[in-house]
């Protein structure tokens, strides 16, 4: 009985919206705006930073694992000169590797665990010398940090004992294709011969510099006897810092450092914006909730007499707010949906227009929360005319008129 | 006087404000089942305002109403609506029809109130109501949509729908022109007798009032003349409320 007795508040709240149709679409409208412009800044904003971290941690390690620089060890015999009572012993690669990748592999948040060996050293083409930077890596997990399996325009991604992937801005620099071969000097004024495997473009100038070869390559031919680094990527990339900080309690003997750490002043500039945008969003809401209740204040007004009457019926005082309530409710989620609508159709239009697209963040949680942010407004903002439809004597409107 | 509906025990309706308005006093008057009864009066003589209370709309200020054989002591406005919508009925001076809503709905709206969503028998009864008081082919019409005496007998279906004890009507011709006041005026007297509802209809009009079975004339918020039509005959009763002046002093 009670949900057939709602029907009749929700016929009368559609009837007297139907009819001040003018107003209606006037105040659905406003909140449409003002859902549009919440959504297209949160999805605007949300895919920026996306594209953000995307573009500054997508195709990079989200931690990595890096000899502690000096880790006390005695050392027996050794400079009889020196006083020192322990002596440290400068570390700068790490030897267990192993075991450090075989425990980080077993931790389900942790997609890649791989060792990396680095060195710096020089190519040599024709009469031209560039120095390069190095990066001994392991197929596939090692590769697919940096994403270069998905991000080779040329070649095969594959580490052969000949053979290097380039990146993209050196092999331009140095009119290198797939097949051509090359010199590679360490610091020693060793070389290698190699041929250009393949081609990547990871999309950042630093990144195109690399040089990548095969870990063991790397070691042997800088002379390195563990691992420089083990680089690790995790599916949660905002999970980085905790994941790291738990590690680092545990690995006494290297230590950890996140992306989150190397890049503060990005996360800062980001949570700059995100509260910047924030604040308009929360500001737009309360123009949304003024703009309802604005309305449905005058339609209760307006309404006063049927009010009356609907009361020295029988309506109670509850319905009577319910009436608005529903108002409320009916022109926050109709204004919203719209508004929704528009800010897709404005998201769209802006790409389309300006040909710029670094994402739009557009899912569940960007659609619905400024749609429920709007009939939660919508209706808290339709209990101030609900309560004086509550208030309002019948009496009042059948003696005056 | 046979059985009664509605009892009024030293009734008193005061104003409060600035100044303190008294305008009932100490009215005792009994309404007996199925009759038709007048309240009439000079403006500004409490009629309404005694209508107001009977109908449950204006609390009395003292004095007890007893509706049925019981007192109405509750004040809750949430009971007393549901009360006035499960056993009252009313037919005012300005339809107070929803412009929003076609004269079928308008009509369906005191059961919407009561049960929401109303049963197909419940629909065939308005229809039949509709049908009766010769409103039917204006059934999809919004109320802004017909004329004062086609509104006034919507209001009056709607006031029957719910079968209530008692209807009262606060002049409900003093809005209508002579031949459609004279319509309304058949209509409500001819459903009281099918119907055996119990009327109470306030009015200025002498002439309208001596339809009634029983007459109450009011002056200065005091019952000043009680006639039984049905004793007196029409013309004895004209002549009572031409002849005898009320003088309270």
């Amino acid at each position: 009985m009670k949900s057939s007795k709602n029907q009749y508040e929700l016929m009368i709240a559609l009837r007297f919206l139907l009819k001040g149709r003018g107003q209606t679409v006037l105040i659905v409208l406003g909140i449409a705006m003002g859902v549009a412009v919440q959504f297209f800044l949160a999805s605007l904003i949300g895919g920026l930073q996306i594209s953000l971290i995307d573009r500054t941690v997508g195709a990079a390690p989200h931690i990595n694992i890096l000899p502690a620089d000096r880790i006390a060890k005695p050392i027996s015999g050794g400079v009889k000169s020196d006083n020192r009572k322990v002596l440290y012993e400068e570390r700068t690669e790490i030897y267990s590797w192993q075991q450090y990748v075989n425990d980080l592999k077993k931790d389900k948040r942790i997609l890649y665990a791989a060792p990396a060996a680095n060195g710096s050293g020089f190519i040599e083409r024709g009469t031209s010398v560039v120095p390069v930077i190095v990066k001994g890596l392991t197929a596939p997990d090692g590769l697919d940090i940096y994403k270069i399996r998905k991000k080779i325009t040329a070649g095969i991604p594959e580490l052969s004992s000949d053979s290097a992937l380039l990146g993209k801005g050196i092999c331009d620099r140095l009119t290198l294709a797939v097949g051509d071969k090359f010199f590679l000097r360490n610091n020693k004024g060793e070389q290698v011969f190699l041929r250009v495997g393949g081609i990547f473009d990871l999309g950042s100038s630093a990144g195109n510099e690399l040089v990548v070869i095969s870990m063991d390559r790397v070691r042997s031919f800088f002379g390195i006897e563990g691992v420089s680094v083990i680089e690790l990527q995790v599916k949660d990339v905002f999970s980085a810092e905790k994941i790291s900080k738990e590690y680092g309690r545990q690995y006494e003997r290297v230590k950890l450092e996140s992306w989150q750490e190397k890049n503060r002043e990005l996360l800062t500039a980001l949570s700059s914006q995100s509260s910047s945008s924030d604040t308009i969003q929360f500001f737009v809401i309360i123009s949304i909730s003024l703009g309802i209740a604005s309305v449905l204040g005058i339609a209760a007004v307006q309404k006063q007499r049927q009010l009356g009457i609907l009361k020295a019926m029988g309506t109670t005082n509850r319905s009577a707010s319910k009436i608005f309530i529903i108002q409320g409710f009916l022109l926050g989620s109709t204004g919203s949906v719209l508004g929704v609508a528009f800010g897709l159709f404005l998201a769209y239009g802006f790409i389309a227009g300006t040909g710029v697209n670094f994402g739009f963040e557009i899912n569940a949680r960007t659609l619905v929360t400024p749609v429920i942010l709007a009939i939660l407004a919508a209706v808290i903002a339709s209990t101030i005319p609900a309560k004086r439809a509550a208030k309002l004597s019948p009496i009042e409107v059948i003696r005056n008129g | 006087m046979a059985e009664s509906v509605l009892k009024t025990k030293g009734l008193n309706k005061t104003y409060f404000g600035k100044v303190n308005t008294p305008v009932l006093f100490d009215i005792n008057i009994e309404i007996e089942r199925g009759s038709f009864t007048a309240l009439i009066g000079p403006s500004g003589s409490g009629k309404s305002t005694l209508l107001n209370c009977l109908g449950l709309l204006d609390p009395q200020t003292s004095g007890e109403i007893v509706f049925d054989g019981k007192s109405i002591i509750s004040q809750n406005v949430n009971e007393l609506a549901d009360f006035r919508n499960a056993n009252i009925g009313f037919i005012f001076q300005f339809h107070y029809l929803l412009p929003e809503f076609t004269a079928y709905e308008n009509i369906l709206i005191p059961c919407w109130i009561r049960n929401g969503k109303p049963s197909p028998e419940i629909e065939k009864e308005a229809l039949r109501i509709m049908d009766r008081i010769g409103v039917l082919k204006l059934k999809d019409k919004l109320t802004s949509e017909i004329s004062g005496g086609q509104q006034q007998r919507v209001s009056i279906a709607r006031a029957l729908i719910n079968k209530p004890k008692l209807i009262f009507a606060d002049e409900p011709t003093g809005n209508l022109d002579r031949d459609s006041g004279g319509t309304v005026l058949d209509l409500m007297a001819e459903l009281n007798k099918e119907n055996n509802i119990t009327m109470v209809m306030v009015t200025h009009d002498r002439e309208v009032a001596l339809r009634a079975d029983y007459i109450y004339e009011l002056v200065d918020g005091k019952i000043c003349k009680y006639l039984e039509v049905k004793k007196t005959g029409k013309a004895g009763a004209a002549k009572a409320i031409e002849e005898r002046a009320c003088d309270f002093k």
